[in-house]
């Protein structure tokens, strides 16, 4: 057991500050989104004159948001789930259950991270239809972005995610051996709920 | 073959994989299994574009504004409100929490920020009057399913994104359902309160209560547009209408609003003036949020980011109680609450392509018409499943997944889309309160300290008059459809 | 069977594309023996707009898509070339543009290029006649008229630099909002042609006048996964290309016999249609000229594609002049 606890450290620390970073990015996301959807109210029904990439940066953001904020709902259990059996069953046959469902999770998330980065490169051909680098401000020409910089947001959250289900599995077998005392505490954190 | 992914996606969903796993993990097994392995980029691909959508963005931001109004006193002042109207009634403080449920309905759409944040207030309060814990926590439980049924609503949003509907026309059929929800639960309250000798209470909790000189001049001159308003949209129901006034005619309308206010101020006590006075401000949001769909000024994702400013400039500016820190907090928390739903419906979008993939719509469809073929008997079979579905799972998840599965089969037969959607939103958030597995009850729980068993016992009358409504609404399709078609959003 | 193909457009079963869909499944299963399927998914099952469906293509998870000039936009802004108003004078000379000249051709190389040989244009057909402009507020017929209008477009620069030219405001509307925006104001016009616009009942919700100004030819352009088609033999991409040749043809005819009635319901729900005089036409188009500029400078390869497509256009003008000529005598 000294090895998964040694073992459990780096990924501990990794998803404390990484996770830490991305909440900051993700809420200053949702700032951002409200503050470009209220320009383009702004533009549309007091200019009269509405403008083009407030719709595209907004959906750009909510996607980021999403991709940054997701892994700590994972790492807390704000994954919605039936806990129904495992609440029902003895402590080791529900830490066993609990083992398999990680692995499933964690199959989920490799394969979509791979697949992910195949689709990140593929945007890489797409321009997105709205959105440029305004370097004519600077003298410069204005760069169509691509969308592949849109699709990074989903490929980051499977990697994010991977790297939590890994911590999650680390715990449970630290559980199965007795030492869930001696564990953090990821208690369920004061999230809202969206229903 | 690839049929069997629903089985498959049903039984890890039992044995507690996480939804949005369970949505991936069952369709990526049978494509792998069956030698469709390129269709792995579709399902793929359809997460991200399921998340990647400019009117779902209006779940974060009215999750948002509700969390910002939360936190900036706002639920004490619609309490208080209520309070000053029902108050004196008989189960004074029940009626209270159930109006307060369906005032706040109309600033947040969700039904746990609700629980949250009036059980918090009221539970205790009930106690001390005298009420069983376990009653206490069941009302509230019970009421605040009308959050999301009664505009602006989380699931609504979610099930016309999914199911391509309009969100205005979902949110304007969902008024009157959630309002009869709210009676429905008043009457029980009252039956229960012969029964049971519930107290009243004081309509006025806080004697001789101050109010700031801006809030006080904020909801005189709102309560004076708002009035004016009211009186200006009722000229059109005149025959041959004033339409052609516009401007003048609204600013004339201020004069005979404000003499109306000044006549019905002297009618009522200085502390009933100033707990109105409180609630005018917070209660601006509905009227923002629907008045602006309704006249056509925003899309709902717009009438959503105006209801965060309008939160903020109300909290900060007018209220006073919110600071910087604060915003923080809020956005990190609405951040993740919102992460955590558009992944589902993510999932939800990528296991709808394999719904498609499957062929599995027609099978259900001729499996389903097998059963019936007529409608009404359908329609009641289907609400039984459904709160079969409710009983274990939230009401999100339920919606993303029965949806498109449901959904063609009853318009197919007639049904309005509208009006289906408000079966099985009132259906499935009905679901959140009713045990074994209903999130407002955990909830309730964690709030009042009450064991989720012993609320489960006391909710039962009220579930059975929800119950009821849900039939009600199922079988008079007016109750959903008049106000939508009215308004010229559905046919 | 040996090869399935999967097909998808983004419409619904009563679109031209569904028409051309079903010539194309029947030609193609009928004429390859049955060697060869065609799996249809309609709607957005599958995907759900062009940039999407055209990923999906590309991969190698969707074989055949349709996409109009807008939804390709992303992946190849030259296309937009359809979207340029008052190039192209009628139905007869855009269906010779597309069948007789190697316009088509121009475009398959360079989005076979730009898509590193993975996305193939197959043929080029109609979705839905011309777009016109139509609006809630009052008739159009000089370009003057348009003036101050919001006018819906989809997220694209070239529409959008159409209506401002035209002094309107161009206004990005998602697709499914556009009905409850018409009728509430938040846009006061649309740029689409008759059968969508009846499709979606648009003037119960107000939209009322209707200038046939047939600004651009609404053009559907189908691809196909190019390693998908190459990976056949000979005989079979014989078979997939004549299908789509049927196709093409029935996607020309299709709109034309649906927008008869459409036309007809348009009046009976209160509109009106206006058909601008050739001097007022004539306006429209020297109004519209700043935009033939924007396009060659701002569209990558758009000045050559542009040139390409007049070119054509030339060419078949002059061969239906001469047909015309010898047929009316
Ligand atoms: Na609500
Ligand atoms: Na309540």
């Amino acid at each position: 057991m000294g090895v998964v606890r040694g073992l459990l450290v780096p990924f501990g620390l990794w998803n404390d500050w990484a996770l830490a970073a991305a909440r900051v990015i993700a809420l200053a996301a949702l700032g951002a989104m409200v503050v470009v959807i209220l320009t383009q109210v702004f533009f549309r029904y007091v200019l009269n004159d509405a403008l083009p990439w407030p719709d595209e940066a907004a959906r750009f953001l909510m996607l980021w948001m999403t991709g940054l904020a997701a892994p700590t709902a994972f790492r807390h259990g704000g994954f919605v789930a039936i806990d129904m059996v495992r609440t029902l069953l003895p402590a080791t046959v529900a830490g066993v259950l609990n083992l398999i469902l990680l692995a499933m999770s964690l199959t989920v998330l490799l394969v979509g991270a791979q697949l992910g980065w195949t689709h990140v490169n593929s945007g890489w051909l797409f321009n997105s239809s709205s959105l440029r680098l305004p370097l004519d401000l600077v003298g410069g020409e204005p760069v169509r972005i691509k969308l592949a910089w849109m699709y990074l947001s989903l490929f980051t959250e499977m990697v994010l995610l991977t790297v939590v289900n890994i911590e999650l599995i680390l715990r449970e077998v630290l559980c199965l051996a007795g030492e869930a005392a001696r564990l953090p505490s990821y208690a369920r954190s004061d999230v809202p709920e969206a229903e | 073959m690839l049929l069997w992914f629903l089985p498959v996606f049903l039984s890890l969903l039992l044995i507690g994989l996480p939804v949005f796993f369970a949505l991936l993990f069952a369709p990526g097994a049978l494509l792998w299994l069956n030698g469709q392995e390129r269709d792995l980029a579709l399902i793929y691909r359809n997460l991200y574009n399921g998340m990647d959508s400019f009117p779902l963005m209006a779940l974060p931001f009215f999750l948002l504004a509700g969390e910002i109004m939360n936190r900036g006193g706002i639920t004490e002042r619609l309490v208080a409100f209520a309070q000053a109207f029902m108050g004196h009634l008989r189960g004074g403080l029940a009626h209270v929490n159930i109006l307060s449920s369906i005032l706040f309905a109309g600033l947040s759409g969700s039904a746990v920020a609700d629980t949250s944040a009036l059980g918090s207030t009221l539970i205790p309060a009930m106690e001390r009057q005298g009420y069983a814990r376990r009653f206490a926590a069941a009302i509230t439980a019970a009421s605040s399913v009308i959050g999301p049924i009664i505009p602006p609503s989380g699931i609504m949003i979610i099930y016309a994104y999914v199911m391509g509907q309009s969100v205005a026309a979902l949110f304007l059929a969902g008024i009157v359902p959630g309002l009869l929800v709210g009676l429905g639960l008043m009457v029980t309250v009252r039956l229960l309160a012969d029964r049971y000798d519930l107290p009243r209470a004081e309509r006025i909790v806080e004697r001789n209560a101050a109010i700031a000189p801006l809030e006080y001049w904020v909801s005189f001159v709102l309560l004076r547009l708002n009035l004016a308003g009211l009186l200006y949209m009722l000229t059109w129901a005149l025959p041959g209408g004033w339409a052609v006034g516009g401007w003048a005619v609204y600013l004339a309308l201020l004069v005979p609003a404000h003499f109306a206010l000044v006549w019905y101020r002297g009618r009522c006590t200085p502390d009933f003036r100033t707990v109105c006075k409180k609630a005018v401000a917070p209660m601006q949001t509905p009227i923002i949020i629907l008045g602006g769909i309704l006249i056509g000024v925003f899309t709902p994702t717009e009438a959503a980011a105006i209801a965060v400013a309008y939160a903020l400039i109300v909290s900060f500016g007018v209220l006073r109680v919110m600071t910087v820190a604060d915003l923080g907090d809020v956005l990190r928390r609405s951040a993740i609450a919102s992460a955590t739903v558009l992944l589902l419906v993510g999932a939800a979008v990528a296991f709808k392509t394999m719904v498609s993939l499957s062929h599995a719509p027609e099978i259900l469809a001729e499996f389903i018409l097998g059963l019936s073929e007529n409608p009404l008997t359908l329609l009641f079979l289907i609400n039984v499943l459904l709160f079969v579905v409710g009983m274990f799972l939230d009401a999100g998840p339920a919606i993303i997944i029965l949806g498109p599965i449901l959904g063609p089969v009853f318009t197919g037969l007639g049904v309005d889309p509208v009006h289906f959607a408000i079966i099985m939103s009132v259906n499935l958030t009905v679901g959140l309160a009713t045990p074994p597995m209903g999130l407002v009850l955990f909830v309730a729980s964690s709030v009042s300290g009450e064991r989720v068993e012993t609320i489960s016992k006391a909710i039962l009358p009220f579930l059975a008059v929800e119950i009821a409504v849900i039939f009600l609404i199922t079988y008079v399709p007016a109750i959903s459809m008049t106000i939508p078609r009215l308004a010229g959003f559905a046919n | 069977q040996d090869y399935t193909l999967r097909a998808t457009a983004n419409s619904n079963e009563n679109d031209e594309d569904y028409d051309g869909l079903v010539v194309f499944k029947n030609y193609v299963e009928q004429a390859s023996n049955g060697a060869i399927e065609v799996e249809l998914f309609i709607g957005t099952q599958l995907c759900s707009n062009g940039t999407e469906c055209l990923q999906g293509v590309a991969d190698g998870s969707i074989d055949i898509f349709v996409t109009t000039s807008g939804g390709a936009a992303g992946i190849f802004p030259y296309v937009q070339v359809f979207d340029l108003p008052y190039l192209m004078r009628s139905d007869r000379v855009a269906e010779a543009v597309l069948t007789d000249t190697d316009f088509t051709r121009t475009l398959r190389d360079l989005a076979l290029r730009d898509s590193g040989n993975a996305i193939r244009i197959m043929t080029i057909g109609n979705t839905g006649g011309w777009r016109n402009f139509a609006n809630t507020q009052r008739p159009v017929q000089t370009p003057g008229d348009l003036d101050g209008l919001k006018i819906r477009t989809v997220v694209a620069d070239l529409p959008q630099e159409l209506v401002s030219t035209l002094g309107a405001s161009p206004t990005p509307i998602p697709w499914p909002e556009l009905f409850t925006s018409l009728q509430t104001g938040v846009v006061e016009g649309s740029k689409n042609g008759i059968t969508d616009i009846m499709n979606m009942k648009f003037p119960d919700a107000g939209l009322k006048y209707l200038t046939l100004d047939g600004h651009a030819y609404m053009a559907a352009i189908w691809v196909m996964n190019n390693d998908t088609f190459l990976s056949m033999p000979e005989e079979m991409r014989r078979v997939v290309v004549n299908g789509f040749k049927e196709l093409q043809q029935a996607t020309f005819a299709s709109p034309k016999r649906k927008s008869i009635s459409a036309y007809e319901e348009f009046a009976a729900a209160g509109g009106e249609v206006y058909v601008p005089s050739p001097d007022e036409k004539q306006a429209f188009q020297d109004a519209v000229q700043p935009v033939y500029d924007w396009f060659g400078s701002n569209v990558d390869e758009g000045e050559q594609v542009l040139q390409s497509l007049r070119d054509a256009v030339a060419q078949v003008e002059e061969d239906i002049d001469a047909d015309i000529a010898a047929d009316i005598q």
